[in-house]
Order: structure tokens, then C-alpha cells, then sequence
């Protein structure tokens, strides 16, 4: 009796003008949200194997350790084409310094090319379901009591012998079998659009969790048929109920999602970046007198003068052609200096860390309150499914936080700090004193750097350029002081990053709380709605 | 007897259901959001004036020190948090609010970092505009779409045209009254927001803003009668009141959800621009070649020595270096103009959009705003750059080289900071803004005249049946 009261409903609706409106919808919907979303992921895909073959360049060739930074780049994940999540918000770049712990990413998806389209928002595929098919579920229950009632037929139908319960059972089975195949079609066409776009590889594990999106799409619509349902049951004309239906999807499905991080951005206040910026300078002049105070306990070199020297941020220092005891005092500055650095930036991070929890506290409101939307909840699973949400973007950055420590162990264990390695790749053995370099170079013109210095202040004296005055060590090249004649140093033990993502196990674990609530939430609404349509007064 | 018409139906809608619920809502949404807005503004407010206080000290230590390195010094205007934001936010946070330049140019703009938390999803404020442009649409079109059909249905029409009014004036009161009841809603909800922000006595209610406020009551106005009309034209399209709610519903849809979140696409792909790495290669291939052909000594600087000759060459060669890359940095700019100006063209098809763009007329903000500090930094610069050109020209230690990145060859006495010229953001003045709403008013209008006088054939011929 069930299943010929579902197949009438499934009928009546097969034919009706919503079904062909919501199908033509889904239709037309569905292959342009893959379209956008496929082709901002090729745009991804394009972007991160640029910076890819630029990082991988930047990684191999250094002469000295110094410059040893990896930069650490996240490739797109192809399951954003269903739920974005906040990859477009956060960048896919993690520059790793030994001065600083990696706060945020940074990148082109944090970045783009026009930031002025920044005020343009784009949707997901899960975005579209989440709109179309909880508005197709409340338009195909909205009338399942209301609309029998006011044409008549429900009381002929309830004169029969047949029980209530059962022909809201068919009802209901009625409803889901006109949409799901519409979600499945959905899915399917989602499907098909990737298999035939050419640069999109998914592996096993992504289809379990496209399977995933599948079951969830369909607990979530299972809220929207009950909450339709449970308004159908509750009202007593089928205008009434469309229209506390259609209020309460654009409530949960527009306004939830811009009130809860609206309220949340509002009512948690975070501190400025600047804030945070001025917290960390200051550390930075701290360390600088720290390590003012211990330059003073240094012995200074008996030469100043270096024929290549380039340096920069985080300890870069590439140094050629110097003499012994200034490479020495560069050795022990570092040995000193880079051990320090990397305290300070324990110390940094504390207040990097306050403000990262900062963020996460109106994260975290602005989940809460969106919770009362069951459409948010469907995004937040969905998004955890495709690893686009929060956690999986916490969990990246931690891994690249342990890839620094990794990466300073390797370079204790090497003792590189106390090494020359660390900035200059000439061997010190080959290191000249200041009066080697001087007898070289002035072709014996001076044999010691005493004779030359005496030379130089004779000189200054008469009005002589420095030019000329600097060309006098200029007559013999020694071969050593060209960064030409270094290779590359050999990285293959440097620890490499890797990637690690959860399996969906893990995932589903995490969500597993949010999933059992929408179960409860479902079946509540259907006992809800079971009993107010056994209650249900059909005159 | 449109009057009755319209006494009618006033009845009928201040009775109705969709106008109860909406009521609450509106005025819900409307409280709230003002009270968040007043939270949120205060907080951006301190946070402005504490970077202030430190940009304007540095600059201050800067003149004091030395006069070029104020004039080569890279600021960063940040602009105002806007005090009218409960009227409409512009996305002005997602925009570039960050202008950097010096005496010697104006060098670009981007998204100051921390104005936006990475972790939220992008978001609307639910300020005015918002309430307007999305809830107030669905409650407009819940009204409308059975203004015809539901009659139809309930068999009323067929009775009130029996009587001798006219198709064209029945039509004409249930869309005067529809317009009424809808900005009722609205206009209360308007005076208790405006109550809340009075008590909080946080913002500052000026002549200005009153005016303002006017401007969005007059554009709302015709934004519902456009949104209005096509809830009519769906109720006359077909003859069944859920099949024309169904209509009501996928034109809500195209407006609020596909147009606008297609844009990016759009914007990417009819309008696209050349990539930023691209812009980049350029302007190092080009620094490449004038630092290639540069004469002997370019790059020779002496700190102690300002008449050191080679700083003549050095001064030459940064300036060239600034120009090309700027040449290349300016195009592009204007690219990125054009491809936001065009995908907002092209999305104005979506009445929410249209009104969105309205708004920043309306309050002086987003792209509006962007554009009028973009242009006003361009000509605050050469002032600049004049009145440190007239300090350099006193001082008799200095060789007169301009190089606009470094301070070896121009003054190095330090300057008075009170008459150190300092760019202030100008309101866009109403006259501007006017003019620029003019535009979208015209289109509005004639849109609405469209949609409302097909559904007027439409009904003309409409079977009452």
C-alpha cells in the first residue's frame, strides 16, 4: 500500500511544472558551476606549477646554507571544484625562515591578480546544492497534506482502511523518489565533467570521498523534506505553508551564513596586524642589542675588504674572497647569532600564536552560530570531505611548522652554524691571511698588509680617488673569489617536506559529531511531523 | 477607482502572512546588523587612529632627521574605516584599502593584510543595503507572485473585472500598493536603525548623512518597483499561482545567486587581463636593459660625499628605473580598472547588483571611493614632490640630483613637519555622486519600464477564466 501511495506521488509529480522547473534548474546550474569551478582549479594548477618549478629552482641552487629557505608550496586540491571552503581565502606559499615560524600562508589563491575582483564571490558545487536541492525539497513537501486536503482527495484517501502512518510513508518515499534521481543526476554530470577534463587526477581515496558528498547531500536533503514536511503537517492551507517554507530557506540558506560571521566578526574583537607587527619589532630590536652586546666581545678582523659579498633576509650571507680572519669572525658572529634567531623566533611566536587563536576564537563563533542552519552544517561537512575546511588548513601549517624544526635538527646535527659552509662555499683550507691577498693582488707590489695600509694613508693624503687607490689590488685575480667556480651544494640529505593528508577516516571521525547531529535532527523532524499529521484535522 | 483598488489591496497585503513574518524579520535583521555595525566600527575606529599615531610619528622622525628620506620614503595611506557603513559596506573590506607612494610617485595599492580573517568565509555585513538588495527582493517577489494568478485561482479576478475598471488600472494599484507596503517595511526599519545609531552616539549624524540617507530611500524605492515588476510579470506569464511562484523564484535566484557569483568567471574570461608574473617578468626585463646600457659609475654612491659626480648618473638611472617600471605598472593598472568596470557593466543585467553599485554612490565608498583616493593621490604628488623640490632648491649643500629612491644627492637638513604637506582623503562630494547615480537611475528606470509594461500586454490579454 506504501509503495502504490509512493508511486502515485512520484506520478502526480513527474509530470508537474516543478519538477521540470527544478529539473531545468539543476541543468542548467549544475554544468556552469563545474564549468567556473573547473576552470578556476586549471587556473590553480597553471599558478602552482609555476611556483612550483620556481621554488624547486630557488631550493637547488645555493652555493651556501644560508640561503638554504625552502619555500614550501601546497598543490591545489582537486576536490575544491566541489566545496572551496577557505582555500581561497588562504595562500598556498610557506616561506620557511629561521628567524620566524610560518604564521599564514601566503600565495596568488590569497592573492590575485586584479585584487579589485576581490568584491566579486564565486560558489562551489556544493554552494548550488545546497540552494537548489533545499529549495526543491520544500517545494515537492510544502502541499503533501495541505494539498490533498484542499482538493479533497486526502479525506478519500483516509476513508480507506489505510493507516495514517503509512500514507505518510508513501508520501514521503514519494517525494524522495523524484529527488533523488534529480541529486543523482547532479552528481553524475559532476562526474562526467571530470573525467573529461583533461588535467584533473583523482585519486581513489577522492572518489570515496566524492561518495561521501553523495550520502551527505542526501542526509541534507532528508532535513529540508522533514523540516518541509513538519510545516506542511502543521499548517492548514498550502499558501501559509510555502510561504514559512520559503521564509525559513532564505533564513537558514542567505542570512545564517552572513549573520554568523558578521556577528562573530563584530562581537570578537581581533587585534590589528600592525599590532602583532609592532609586538615582533620589538623583539627584533631586542635581539639586535643582544647581539650588539656580543659583537663587542669579538675579536675584529685585521681586514675589511671582501671581492664578493651578497646578503639579505633571514642570515643570508655569501661571502668570497676575504681574508682568513674575517671569515673567521663571520663564522663566530653566525655561530652566535642564528642560534639566538631562532629563539627569538620561539619567543615571536608566542605573540604570533595569541593572535592565531584570536582568529580561530571568531572562527569558531562564527561556526557555532551557523550551525542553525542545517545547509551550513551540509558546507562545513562537505568541506572537511574535500579538505578545503579550517583543520585541514591548521593541519598544513603545523606540518610546515615541524618541517622548520626539522629543518634547524638537520642543521645542528651538522653543526652548520659553526661551519663556514654556512656562507661562504670556498674551502678553508685555501683561506688566505690579509697579507697573502695583498702580495697576490698587487701582483708583489706590497709585500704585507701593513706596507699596503701605509700606501693607502700616503695616498689619501696627496688627493689620489679611491678609485685608483682600490685599482692597486686589482692587478692579479685570485681564482678563488669567483662565485663562478663553486657548484651548488649537495642537498640530497637536506629533509624534504611532505605532504600528509588524512584519510577519510579521520575526516569522517572529525565530522562524525556533526553528521550523527543532522541524523538526530532528521529523524526528530520526522517524529515531529509523524505526529502532528496523525493529529492532522482534514476537513 | 484606483484608489479603492489600492485601499484593497493594502488591506489584503498588511493582513497577510508574508507581511507579518516579514515585518519581524526586517526589523530583526535591521537592529541587529546596526548593533553589530556600531560594535565593529568602534574597534576598527581605535585600531585606525593607533596606526595613525605610529605612521604619523615615523613620518615626523623621518622629516626631522632628514628631508629626503621623507621624500623617498614609501607611505601607505590606509583609508577611513566609514562611519556610513551601516548604510552599505561596499565590500570595502575585500578591496584594496592600502595606497603606496612617495614624493616621487604613487606606486600601487593592495589588501591590507589582517582586514579580512582568512579563516571566515567571505561574508556580506548586514547593513542596509544587504536587508534591501537580498531579503527585501524575496519579500517583494513572495508578495507579488500571485498578485494575477492567485486572483485567477481564487476566482476574485474575474469578478472585480466585471466591473468597469480597467485591466490597465488594477494592475497599476496592486503595483502602487505592493511599492507601498514594501517601503513601509522598510522605512520603519530605516527609523529604528537610525534611533539605535543616534542612542549609541557613536557615529555622527551630519547633513551629509541625512542626505544620504535619502538617496538610499529614493534608490530603494526604485529598486522595489523593478523587483516588483518582475514579480508581477511572473504572476502574468502563467496561470497557475505555484508555477508562477516558481518563476518568482528562479529570476530571485539568477539575480542573487548566479549573476553575481559568475562574475569572477566572467571577469577571468571575456574580460581577462595578462597575469601579474607576467607584469612582473616585464618590468624586470626592463630594468634589466636600462641598467644594461646605463654609462660607467651608475651605481657609485658615496654617503659622505652629496657632489660625488657619479650620483648625477645614479639619480638619472633610479628615475629611468622608476619611469619604465611604472609605465608598465600604470598599464596594467588601467587593465585592472577596465576588467572591473566591464564585469560590472555585464553583471548589471542582476537588479542586485545594479543596487549594490548604486550604494557606493549612495555613501561614497568601495570602488567609488577607491578610485576618487587613486586619482586624488595622483595629483596630491606633484604637490609633494613640488614642495620638497622647493626645500632642495634652499639648501646649498645639495648637488639638486633627484633619485627617487635614495637620498644621496638631494637635502639632507631636516625639515619642519607642520608645513610637510600630507595627503587627506576628500569625501566624494553629492554633486559627484549624484551625477554618477544619475546614470544607474536612468537604467533602472527604463529596466522597470520594460519589465512593468510586458507584464502590462501580458495582462491585457491575460484569461480570466
Amino acid at each position: 500500500m506504501i509503495f502504490s501511495i509512493a508511486k502515485k506521488d512520484f506520478l502526480l509529480n513527474l509530470v508537474s511544472s516543478r519538477f521540470v522547473i527544478g529539473f531545468l534548474l539543476c541543468l542548467f546550474l549544475i554544468p556552469f558551476t563545474l564549468m567556473v569551478n573547473i576552470d578556476d582549479y586549471s587556473e590553480q594548477l597553471r599558478v602552482y606549477t609555476l611556483d612550483k618549478a620556481q621554488t624547486d629552482k630557488n631550493f637547488k641552487e645555493v652555493k651556501v646554507y644560508s640561503k638554504l629557505r625552502p619555500e614550501i608550496v601546497k598543490p591545489p586540491e582537486p576536490l575544491t571544484i566541489f566545496s572551496g571552503g577557505i582555500s581561497s581565502n588562504v595562500g598556498n606559499r610557506v616561506k620557511i625562515w629561521l628567524g620566524e615560524k610560518p604564521l599564514l600562508a601566503t600565495g596568488k589563491t590569497a592573492i590575485r591578480d586584479n585584487p579589485l575582483l576581490n568584491s566579486f564571490f564565486s560558489i562551489d558545487f556544493i554552494g548550488i546544492i545546497a540552494i537548489v536541492m533545499s529549495l526543491l525539497a520544500l517545494i515537492f513537501t510544502y502541499d503533501l497534506c495541505t494539498g490533498e486536503k484542499e482538493e479533497g482527495t486526502l479525506k478519500l484517501q483516509l476513508s480507506n482502511s489505510i493507516s495514517r502512518y503509512k500514507i505518510l510513508l508513501g508520501k514521503v518515499i514519494g517525494v524522495y523518489l523524484i529527488l533523488l534521481p534529480i541529486i543523482l543526476f547532479c552528481y553524475i554530470l559532476s562526474i562526467i565533467f571530470i573525467l573529461i577534463s583533461p588535467n584533473i587526477q583523482f585519486s581513489a581515496g577522492d572518489w570515496g570521498r566524492i561518495c561521501l558528498l553523495f550520502l551527505t547531500s542526501i542526509l541534507f536533503l532528508s532535513i529540508f523534506i522533514f523540516i518541509g514536511l513538519l510545516i506542511s503537517t502543521r499548517s492548514h492551507s498550502s499558501r501559509v505553508s510555502i510561504i514559512v517554507c520559503l521564509f525559513f530557506w532564505v533564513f537558514f540558506i542567505f542570512i545564517i551564513p552572513n549573520l554568523s560571521v558578521y556577528m562573530a566578526e563584530s562581537f570578537i574583537k581581533v587585534q590589528s596586524r600592525d599590532n602583532l607587527q609592532y609586538a615582533l619589532d620589538d623583539l627584533n630590536r631586542e635581539y639586535g642589542e643582544e647581539w650588539d652586546e656580543y659583537e663587542k666581545t669579538l675579536k675584529r678582523p685585521d681586514w675589511g675588504r671582501h671581492w664578493n659579498h651578497s646578503w639579505g633576509r633571514d642570515g643570508y650571507q655569501e661571502l668570497y674572497g676575504t681574508s682568513k680572519s674575517r671569515y673567521e669572525y663571520y663564522r663566530q658572529s653566525q655561530e652566535f647569532k642564528e642560534p639566538l634567531r631562532i629563539d627569538y623566533a620561539d619567543k615571536k611566536w608566542a605573540f604570533q600564536k595569541a593572535y592565531l587563536d584570536e582568529l580561530d576564537k571568531q572562527k569558531n563563533l562564527a561556526e557555532m552560530i551557523s550551525l542553525i542552519s542545517p545547509s551550513e552544517l551540509f558546507r562545513l561537512v562537505c568541506s572537511a570531505f574535500c579538505r578545503t575546511d579550517v583543520n585541514s588548513h591548521y593541519r598544513f601549517m603545523d606540518r610546515t611548522r615541524i618541517y622548520r624544526e626539522e629543518l634547524i635538527n638537520y642543521f645542528k646535527d651538522k653543526k652548520i652554524f659553526s661551519s663556514f659552509s654556512y656562507f661562504t662555499p670556498v674551502p678553508p683550507e685555501t683561506f688566505m691571511t690579509a697579507d697573502e691577498i695583498v702580495r697576490i693582488r698587487s701582483g708583489g707590489e706590497f709585500k704585507n698588509n701593513q706596507e699596503y695600509r701605509e700606501w693607502v694613508r700616503n695616498e689619501q693624503a696627496k688627493g689620489t680617488s679611491m678609485r685608483s687607490i682600490s685599482a692597486s689590488l686589482g692587478k692579479v685575480d685570485i681564482p678563488e673569489t669567483d662565485p663562478n667556480a663553486y657548484s651548488y651544494l649537495d642537498l640530497s640529505d637536506v629533509p624534504i617536506f611532505q605532504l600528509h593528508f588524512g584519510d577519510i577516516l579521520t575526516d569522517l571521525k572529525e565530522c562524525l559529531f556533526k553528521i550523527s547531529a543532522s541524523i538526530l535532527i532528521s529523524i526528530l523532524l520526522f517524529y515531529l511531523s509523524f505526529i502532528s499529521f496523525i493529529k492532522y484535522d482534514v476537513r | 477607482m484606483l484608489k479603492y483598488v489600492i485601499k484593497r489591496e493594502l488591506q489584503h497585503y498588511l493582513y497577510s502572512l508574508v507581511f507579518q513574518i516579514s515585518f519581524l524579520l526586517i526589523t530583526a535583521v535591521f537592529i541587529v546588523g546596526t548593533i553589530a555595525f556600531l560594535k565593529s566600527y568602534d574597534a576598527k575606529i581605535q585600531e585606525y587612529s593607533k596606526y595613525n599615531v605610529e605612521f604619523t610619528n615615523g613620518l615626523k622622525n623621518t622629516a626631522e632627521s632628514n628631508a629626503s628620506n621623507l621624500a623617498v620614503r614609501r607611505q601607505t595611506f590606509v583609508s577611513k574605516p566609514r562611519g556610513n557603513g551601516f548604510i552599505a559596506d561596499c565590500k570595502e573590506k575585500y578591496l584594496p584599502n592600502n595606497f603606496i607612494h612617495s614624493a616621487y610617485n604613487v606606486f600601487g595599492f593592495e589588501v591590507r593584510s589582517g582586514s579580512v580573517n582568512p579563516f571566515l568565509n567571505n561574508f556580506q555585513e548586514l547593513n542596509w543595503s544587504f536587508i534591501v538588495s537580498l531579503i527585501m527582493s524575496f519579500i517583494v517577489l513572495l508578495l507579488t507572485f500571485d498578485t494575477i494568478s492567485g486572483e485567477k485561482e481564487s476566482k476574485t479576478l474575474a469578478i472585480t473585472l466585471s466591473n468597469t475598471i480597467s485591466r490597465g488600472t488594477l494592475l497599476w494599484g496592486k503595483y502602487i500598493s505592493v511599492i507601498m507596503v514594501t517601503m513601509l517595511m522598510l522605512i520603519i526599519g530605516i527609523i529604528l536603525s537610525i534611533l539605535i545609531v543616534i542612542i549609541s552616539n557613536k557615529v555622527a549624524l551630519s547633513f551629509i548623512s541625512v542626505i544620504e540617507i535619502l538617496y538610499f530611500i529614493l534608490l530603494s524605492f526604485f529598486f522595489i518597483s523593478l523587483i516588483s515588476a518582475f514579480g508581477i510579470l511572473s504572476s502574468v506569464i502563467v496561470r497557475k499561482s505555484n508555477v508562477s511562484l516558481l518563476i518568482a523564484l528562479t529570476f530571485w535566484l539568477i539575480f542573487v545567486v548566479i549573476i553575481p557569483n559568475s562574475s569572477m568567471f566572467s571577469a577571468k574570461n571575456i574580460f581577462s587581463i595578462e597575469h601579474s608574473d607576467d607584469i612582473n617578468e616585464k618590468v624586470s626585463k626592463a630594468r634589466d636593459d636600462i641598467n644594461r646600457n646605463a654609462p660607467e659609475g651608475s651605481w657609485a654612491a658615496s654617503g659622505g660625499n652629496p657632489f660625488l659626480p657619479e650620483h648625477e648618473l645614479r639619480a638619472d638611472n633610479q628615475t629611468n628605473l622608476m619611469n619604465s617600471e611604472m609605465n608598465i605598472r600604470n598599464a596594467y593598472y588601467q587593465d585592472m580598472f577596465r576588467q572591473l568596470e566591464k564585469t560590472r557593466l555585464l553583471t548589471m543585467i542582476s537588479p542586485i547588483s545594479l543596487f549594490e553599485y548604486m550604494n557606493e554612490a549612495v555613501v561614497g565608498g568601495g570602488y567609488l571611493r577607491f578610485q576618487k583616493v587613486w586619482n586624488d593621490l595622483h595629483s596630491f604628488q606633484p604637490q609633494f614632490l613640488q614642495f620638497f623640490k622647493e626645500l632642495d632648491a634652499n639648501d646649498p649643500d645639495s648637488p639638486h640630483w633627484y633619485n627617487p629612491y635614495e637620498n644621496y644627492s638631494t637635502t639632507k637638513k631636516p625639515v619642519n613637519f607642520e608645513q610637510v604637506p600630507l595627503f587627506e582623503e576628500r569625501i566624494i562630494s553629492l554633486e559627484e555622486r549624484f551625477s554618477f547615480i544619475l546614470k544607474y537611475l536612468l537604467v533602472i528606470v527604463i529596466y522597470t519600464a520594460v519589465i512593468f509594461f510586458s507584464s502590462f500586454v501580458l495582462f491585457v490579454r491575460y484569461d480570466v477564466r
